[in-house]
């Protein structure tokens, strides 16, 4: 019993001194109250969080009780996310590979031309694209093309970029790509508006443009106005024998190219490009250069919501050439300064169907005496995503040369998923 | 005393930038994804679409604008099941922006755990069969319930980039949530009705919503998915539609009406133009009334 009230009394004590000192101490209550606070809340948080995963449940249960009235003459079910990617697991490391093939059927009043009045089958290309690691991508492009009686297969494209440099909005690219001078030249056969390539390409860089093995890096240079300006410059063998050096080539072709875009309208954009490409054209390290300037220009319009039915592209391009030549003056070198353009215009009007017109001038990077003017129009039927017919005819009138027509008939199709193209 | 006075100055205009700055940069493919995202970030994300409400989700381009969007964004939320297979590729290796990456805690597809139909049961998908998603039916986000499962995904996400803000994030989609509950009862009713009515379609976008409500699909206008109308297939819709008493043929905005308004003049059916996505209309300014403008415009069809 004394045991008991002693105990008592000293409960009493403690209690007192407890209330004396939090009675003394209002910084204390404030901080019980913000603990309180703080209690309720994280009990809040709780409440919710259990209540959301609550209401997942609820919902996942009322889907499952619910009889699913899609259409029954589908071989499609209802499935569990764990389902839904089932079968892709074995191809998931793979490569997408994709291979486009072109047929045409070539007339043309140039008997002498071997393209005289040919079906071709011009090209099949094979693609191989996937992520090489968190760090880059590869895109290889192959292509199987006629040679005579003969196929040869060669490698187009082959690179890999780099896409995690520690340079912020840098990336770069190494292996063999096509050179980033002006729009058209990156353009592979099957993605062009047209069934050929426009003469100012192929007299300045060849039959399917400037392709080399070389390094690249491209830069998206911040500015005020937060529009899309990339700066792109590479380093690329000097084995392009049309403006260039060709196969003796030893030095290096230097490409930079700056890209703007602007957003008009939402359903309207403008892109504007300037590029530089300079190289020795003979194998003598420098002693004769070519310089060649680019400018382009491309106006798209696809209003958003009739984009499936219209829409308008009108391309440009310009290309100057100033070219070291062997000359008899003193210095032993000629320079001709020629140049190239051409302006193309598409215009879709129904889901499937398309026409477009070109119109081109160009002389050649070692005369300007020697000039083309072209004249192109033609339709394109997109029979879906994958597959078009196209015909195209075209009249070249040469002041060196007999005029010509050409007619092209041009089906290109696809399997597979081929990574989609630049805008 | 004027050196004080400037310095507050300074200090009062800076706050508001930095505060600014502090929020959550979000870019979503589509509309629908970006209203769900502003409910749940509220005040504390900024939260931007590539495609407007009004367009084909299918057939976004990549702009190199998009590139620029993205390079500022904290988080990219996809559609997912391959609807963006054309252009999110591009985008995302084209903005150089390392965080939004897939994989990534900045890159998020907001299918993760949603209830899929169609997902194709075949061995092999091949394009025969028009555009079919290898993966399952995309245009989940027009059954309400799944709404809420990106509604959480989107939620959890943010819990994980910005932890200090769970509590305001999870309250959000308490009130998400609490809305969607509410909305269904009043949509099932308006609906009620109308129980088991079949419909015709442009294309496959409607499964779920017609799933979620309880109506039937009788055909569809488009032969294969993507697959524009012949006029032999539009033959056979007349002939369905007669033979199933359908009153009503749903299209999307952005398709050209001119096949539906063919069949409906010659089976006394109703075309009815619906969004399919938020801001596809005036009318449909956010998710629910999205909703609201689908089921209002579907009733007056069905009574007409």
């Amino acid at each position: 019993m004394r045991k008991l009230l002693f105990f008592l009394l000293m409960l009493f004590s403690a209690a007192s001194s407890l209330y004396a000192e939090t009675g003394a101490d209002p910084n204390e209550i404030g901080k019980l109250k913000q603990d309180l606070k703080l209690l309720k809340s994280q009990f809040e948080e709780m409440r919710s969080s259990y209540e959301s995963k609550i209401s997942q449940l609820e919902s996942k249960v009322e889907q499952l009780t619910q009889h699913p009235a899609a259409a029954p003459d589908r071989a499609v079910e209802a499935a569990q996310p764990s389902q839904a990617n089932l079968g892709r697991y074995f191809q998931n490391f793979n490569p997408d590979i994709s291979v486009i093939g072109d047929f045409t059927y070539h007339g043309t009043d140039k008997k002498d031309d071997e393209q005289y009045n040919q079906f071709k089958v011009r090209q099949a290309e094979l693609a191989f694209s996937a992520s090489v690691d968190p760090y880059a991508r590869a895109d290889l492009f192959l292509h199987v093309e006629p040679n005579g009686g003969e196929w040869n297969i060669g490698l187009c494209e082959g690179y890999m970029t780099l896409l995690d440099l520690p340079v912020q909005d840098l990336q770069g690219k190494i292996g063999k790509f096509k050179a980033n001078f002006g729009k058209v030249n990156r353009l592979h056969l099957h993605a062009l508006p047209w069934v050929d390539y426009p003469n100012m390409l192929t007299n300045y860089f060849g039959e399917e443009g400037m392709s080399q093995p070389g390094v690249s890096a491209s830069y998206l240079i911040p500015n005020p106005w937060d529009k899309y300006m990339e700066l792109t410059l590479e380093a690329m063998n000097n084995h392009n024998d049309v403006s260039f050096a060709g196969d003796q080539g030893r030095d290096m072709v230097y490409v930079a190219h700056l890209k703007n875009f602007f957003d008009i309208t939402e359903g309207s954009t403008l892109e504007l490009g300037g590029s530089l490409a300079t190289g020795p054209n003979d194998d003598g390290h420098g002693k004769n250069r070519t310089i060649l300037e680019g400018v382009d220009l491309t106006y798209k319009w696809k209003p958003l919501k009739e984009g499936l039915y219209r829409s308008v592209v009108f391309q440009n391009e310009a290309l100057f050439s100033q070219k070291d030549n062997v000359g008899d003056d003193a210095s032993g070198r000629k320079q001709v300064d020629s140049w190239g353009a051409y302006s193309s215009l598409q215009y879709q009007f129904a889901k499937r169907w398309s026409v477009f017109s070109r119109y081109d001038f160009s002389e050649f990077p070692d005369s300007s005496d020697r000039q083309d003017n072209a004249l192109s129009g033609g339709i394109t039927f997109a029979q879906s995503e994958y597959c078009f017919w196209r015909a195209q005819l075209k009249h070249t009138d040469r002041n060196y040369g007999k005029d010509s027509n050409e007619i092209w008939l041009q089906c290109n199709f696809g399997l597979g998923p081929h990574r989609k193209h630049e805008y | 005393m004027k050196k004080t006075l400037i310095f507050l100055a300074l200090i009062f205009s800076v706050l508001p930038c930095s505060y600014a700055q502090d929020k959550i940069n979000i870019l979503t493919t589509t509309s629908d994804l970006k209203s769900i995202a502003e409910f749940i970030g509220g005040d504390k994300a900024s939260v931007d679409s590539l495609a407007k409400g009004y367009q084909d989700p299918h057939f976004v381009e990549a702009k190199p604008s998009f590139m620029i969007k993205a390079k500022k964004a904290d988080l990219f939320i996809r559609v997912g099941l391959e609807l963006e297979i054309g252009y999110e590729e591009l985008i995302i290796d084209g903005s150089r922006n390392r965080k939004i990456r897939i994989g990534q805690l900045g890159h998020l597809d907001a299918s993760e755990g949603a209830f899929l139909l169609e997902v194709p049961t075949t061995t092999k998908v091949d394009r025969s069969m028009g555009d079919v998603h290898p993966m399952g039916n995309p245009h989940y986000w027009l059954d309400p319930l799944n709404a809420k499962i990106i509604a959480a995904n989107i939620t959890e996400r943010l819990c994980k980039i910005r932890p200090e803000d769970a509590a305001y994030f999870r309250r959000n989609l308490t009130g998400f949530n609490r809305k969607i509950d509410e909305k269904l009862l009043e949509w099932k009713e308006k609906l009620a009705p109308f129980k088991g009515e079949k419909i015709a379609i442009y294309h496959r976008s409607w499964p779920y919503f017609i799933n979620s409500f309880d109506l039937q699909i009788a055909c569809e206008l488009e032969p294969k998915p993507g697959i524009p109308p012949s006029p032999e297939h539009l033959k056979r819709v007349i002939g369905t539609i007669k033979q199933e008493n359908v009153k009503v043929i749903l299209t999307e905005v952005f398709y050209d009406e001119k096949p539906a308004r063919f069949v409906a003049e010659r089976t006394g059916a109703d075309v009815v133009v619906v969004p399919n996505s938020v801001g596809g209309t005036k009318e449909a300014q956010d998710y629910f009334s999205l909703i609201d403008t689908i089921i209002d415009k579907l009733v007056q069809g069905f009574r007409s």
